[in-house]
């Protein structure tokens, strides 16, 4: 038998040993790359690009605000802080805004950073042949509506000041002005922008941009000069990791510093690494919003009865593993204009019917619930409250398609409910009013619902130009409580993000917002 | 030969005019809009409207159609929307690390699987026989993903002597080559098992014992050569098979491949990216079945194509 097998194996072993072997020769042997030195990061998908005109996803946003700076930056908690402007007034009618540049800063290639250089940026953004998508931070400025129609060749409302100072005109007064400036999107570029900008981008950000291989790795270097204080770390690497559970392993091999808990795995690392877990409440609610357009949701007894016959407190405990806090209202718990006082729904099956027989609906009706395919979380979510409304005699189908189809379908106001989540642009409620419950915000602006309400409306217009940061605050309760009561969504939660830092990593923490954490307090104390 | 390459590669190009045609009309069919996947959660209906119009979506589909089988008779497969890179740049970029690991994978379900099979023929229903089958039984069942995960817990979280993913040397190759191969290992070892009983009770074989020659050379030269029509048809199938079920192990093992770029293209709604892809993954599958072809006269002069 041995015999036979030794003589058929050699049948094989020359040639093909000797092809194999030049084969594998001829990979890159640059096995060593594991081994950087700085920290490791993670994103799930290559970003779109490293032109920050293209930033309209947390991935490249993530991305943008490692290598550039706008006039004002958050910081991992959601503050408003100076950037490339150190200093900015804004005048008593909330219209106009003088930003002061920070004095002494160059790109990264050497070339200083002139308030002229802003107005390029902006006007770039807003160009049409930009392609990038995402031009809405900066229309408040006036005459940038024109332009980024073509009507105009310049935008009037940006007033270069010499070399130091940007002065903005907004076509109405809006408070959270500066918080749009901090997005991404209106960060500085050199102008002339560099050839091939979107792939070697120059910037003024923390780290330098060193190599890009797609789906693979980003590198960055840090910047020695940055104005804010060098980072730490020499290097930075972003390696880009699609699959969940690849990454856990990735993390637990010590290859990247710090990962997102898988949610099947919670349990788990609680239990086994309780050391190395941080917590955050994110800016982000998870929420079914109901088509106030459609059939029998048009009437809020409906809306409020599928909210009281929904355990909300249940699902979270058991589908979501408890990571989140209940959601009463759609402003997350930490932003000022949350009312902590205000009780969830209760969940009250015998309330949810004597509501459905006032509404005239003593028998129930059915509903389509829209879900994507590729969120298996969701998914559950999705099953539990189609269980808990047929308690009450509302037949619910669910309908999983993949996550395009289902957004066109729910921006076109074609879905009776789906279950989503909203995350954050900037830290502020009127993120969470405006595009989720304005009428102008109707489909793609982020309104879901179709909630129209000329009182909501108006209010958010009103505290929109509102200065006084309490007197706002003050109507953000009151817009939320008013859309709350005519219930356009199933409230659900705000999850709290859950990741693991490695033992090896120090100076880390979960940002609230995707582009406050910027890896420059992080460092590698021991070898991995 | 030369005039039979030259017109089997003529009667590919209807082949793949039918493939552009296709993609073409079922992308504008599907549900999803490529604009939305650009602009992100927010946006205002005159950027939208304004995107739809610079990137000639709002023209009929004939229009469209023509300026991108114009693009592709000139070489160009268009940039992508989401990117705004050339979309033939970055499947040149991602397509020999496909190749890689296709290759790889392939080297190692002929050398295991070939090797396999042979020795289960030449003792049918012994140990090794029993064995080898019952490993090809299991590596047929085994859903890719799943074989991939337990890999990488097996051998970079438990053992560590292997990267968890990603792409760079030798070590990187291992865990997603043997991933995406196992099927095919599998496949061929039977495939093989099943050829070789039929060649080995011919009577060329048994004159070629009689003459004397060494048992390797029968079944090597004589038998293994016999046998070889099925298995090189379940190869040229197979090519098929790395291409698709490299979509699976890239994303597993953040692999920077061909696949990885279809997957994200495609939920993305990023049509030329995707139109793009397909019209390449066509020309190469039509270049492997041209090249089966010519291996069947290789290996079998009775084939003979005229």
């Amino acid at each position: 038998m041995l015999r036979h097998l030794l003589r058929t194996v050699n049948l094989f072993d020359t040639a093909k040993t000797v092809l194999f072997l030049c084969f594998l020769a001829g990979c890159n042997p640059s096995g060593e790359r594991g081994q950087v030195r700085g920290p490791v990061y993670y994103e799930r998908d290559d970003p779109r690009s490293l032109d920050p005109a293209l930033s309209t996803d947390v991935t490249t946003g993530e991305m943008i605000a490692l290598l550039f700076d706008g006039l004002t930056q958050f910081d991992g908690d959601g503050r408003l802080l100076p950037a490339l402007s150190d200093r900015w007034t804004a005048d008593r009618t909330g219209r106009r805004y003088v930003f002061h540049l920070r004095a002494g800063v160059s790109f990264h290639d050497g070339r200083p950073v002139v308030a002229a250089d802003v107005k390029r940026s902006f006007l770039r953004v807003l160009n049409p042949q930009t392609h990038g998508g995402r031009v809405w931070p900066l229309l408040p400025i006036a005459g940038a509506g024109d332009f980024a129609d073509g009507h105009a060749s310049d935008v009037r409302g940006i007033e270069v000041m010499g070399d130091t100072a940007v002065a903005f005109t907004l076509t109405e007064p809006l408070a959270v002005f500066p918080k749009f400036l901090a997005m991404p999107v209106a960060s500085v570029v050199p102008s002339p922008v560099p050839a091939d900008f979107g792939q070697h981008p120059v910037g003024t950000g923390p780290w330098r941009f060193v190599a890009w291989q797609h789906d693979d790795y980003l590198r960055f270097a840090k910047n020695p000069s940055y104005w804010g204080g060098a980072a730490e770390s020499e290097s930075l690497t972003v390696r880009i990791v699609p699959e969940a559970l690849t990454r856990a392993a990735e993390f637990l091999s010590g290859r990247i510093s710090v990962v997102e808990v898988p949610f099947g795995e919670t349990k788990k690392w609680e239990q086994e690494h309780p050391d190395w877990l941080k917590r955050r409440p994110a800016l982000r609610p998870v929420y079914v919003p109901l088509n106030n357009r459609r059939g029998p949701l048009r009437d809020a007894r409906v809306r409020q009865a599928i909210n009281h016959a929904v355990n909300v407190p249940e699902i979270l405990r058991t589908v979501w593993n408890g990571r989140g806090a209940l959601a009463a209202g759609s402003i997350p718990p930490t932003l000022g204009g949350s009312d902590s006082a205000r009780r969830p729904y209760s969940y009250d099956t015998t309330e949810a019917r004597r509501l459905l027989r006032a509404a005239g609906y003593p028998n129930g009706f059915s509903l389509q619930l829209w879900r994507s395919g590729t969120n298996v979380e969701m998914g559950r979510v999705a099953q539990a409250i189609q269980a808990q409304l047929a308690a009450v005699g509302i037949q619910v189908e669910i309908v999983s398609r993949d996550a395009s189809s289902m957004r066109e379908a729910v921006r076109k106001g074609d879905t009776d409910m789906a279950i989503l989540d909203w995350w954050a642009d900037y830290p502020d409620a009127d993120n969470f009013l405006y595009p989720l419950f304005h009428s102008a915000s109707f489909g793609p602006g982020g309104n879901y619902s179709f909630y129209s309400d000329p009182v909501t409306d108006s209010l958010i217009m009103v505290a929109r130009r509102t200065v006084d940061q309490s007197a706002r605050e003050a109507l953000y309760a009151r817009i939320d409580d008013r859309v709350y009561q005519a219930a356009p969504w199933i409230y659900l939660w705000f999850p709290v993000d859950l990741w693991a830092e490695h033992p090896s990593i120090e100076g880390w923490d979960v940002p609230v917002i995707f582009n406050g954490q910027r890896w420059t307090r992080v460092r590698v104390t021991a070898p991995r | 030969m030369l005039q039979l390459l030259g017109r089997r590669l003529l009667a590919t190009i209807p082949t793949l005019f039918g493939v552009l045609v296709v993609a073409f009309l079922l992308l504008n069919v599907v549900p999803g809009d490529p604009v939305a996947e650009m602009v992100g959660e927010r946006a205002d209906s005159a950027t939208i409207a304004r995107l739809r119009g610079e990137l000639h979506l709002d023209e009929p589909i004939p229009v469209q159609f023509g300026h991108y089988l114009w693009g592709v008779v000139r070489g160009d497969l268009g940039r992508s929307y989401i990117t705004q890179r050339p979309v033939l740049g970055d499947l040149a970029e991602r397509f020999p690390k496909t190749l890689q690991l296709a290759g790889a994978a392939m080297l190692l379900a002929v050398t295991c699987g070939i090797t396999l099979g042979v020795i289960a023929a030449i003792r049918p229903g012994g140990l090794i026989d029993r064995f080898s089958m019952l490993i090809a039984y299991v590596g047929v069942s085994f859903p890719v993903y799943w074989v991939g995960l337990l890999l990488i817990l097996l051998f970079a979280v438990a053992l560590r002597w292997l990267p968890p993913s990603g792409y760079g040397g030798i070590a990187f190759l291992v865990l997603p080559a043997l991933t995406l191969g196992t099927r095919s290992i599998a496949f061929l070892a039977r495939m093989t098992r099943g050829a070789m009983l039929d060649v080995l009770p011919s009577d060329f074989v048994r004159t070629a014992r009689a003459k004397g020659l060494s048992e390797r050379r029968v079944i090597g030269r004589h038998a293994l050569r016999n046998a070889l029509l099925p298995i090189i048809t379940v190869l040229g199938l197979d090519v098929g098979n790395y291409l698709t079920g490299s979509i699976l192990t890239e994303t597993i093992f953040s692999w920077p491949g061909v696949g990885r770029y279809v997957l994200l293209a495609i939920q993305k709604r990023d049509l030329p990216a995707i139109q793009g892809s397909i019209l390449f993954l066509s020309v190469i599958f039509v270049l492997v079945n041209l090249l089966t072809d010519v291996l069947y006269a290789k290996a079998d002069p009775r084939v003979a194509y005229d």
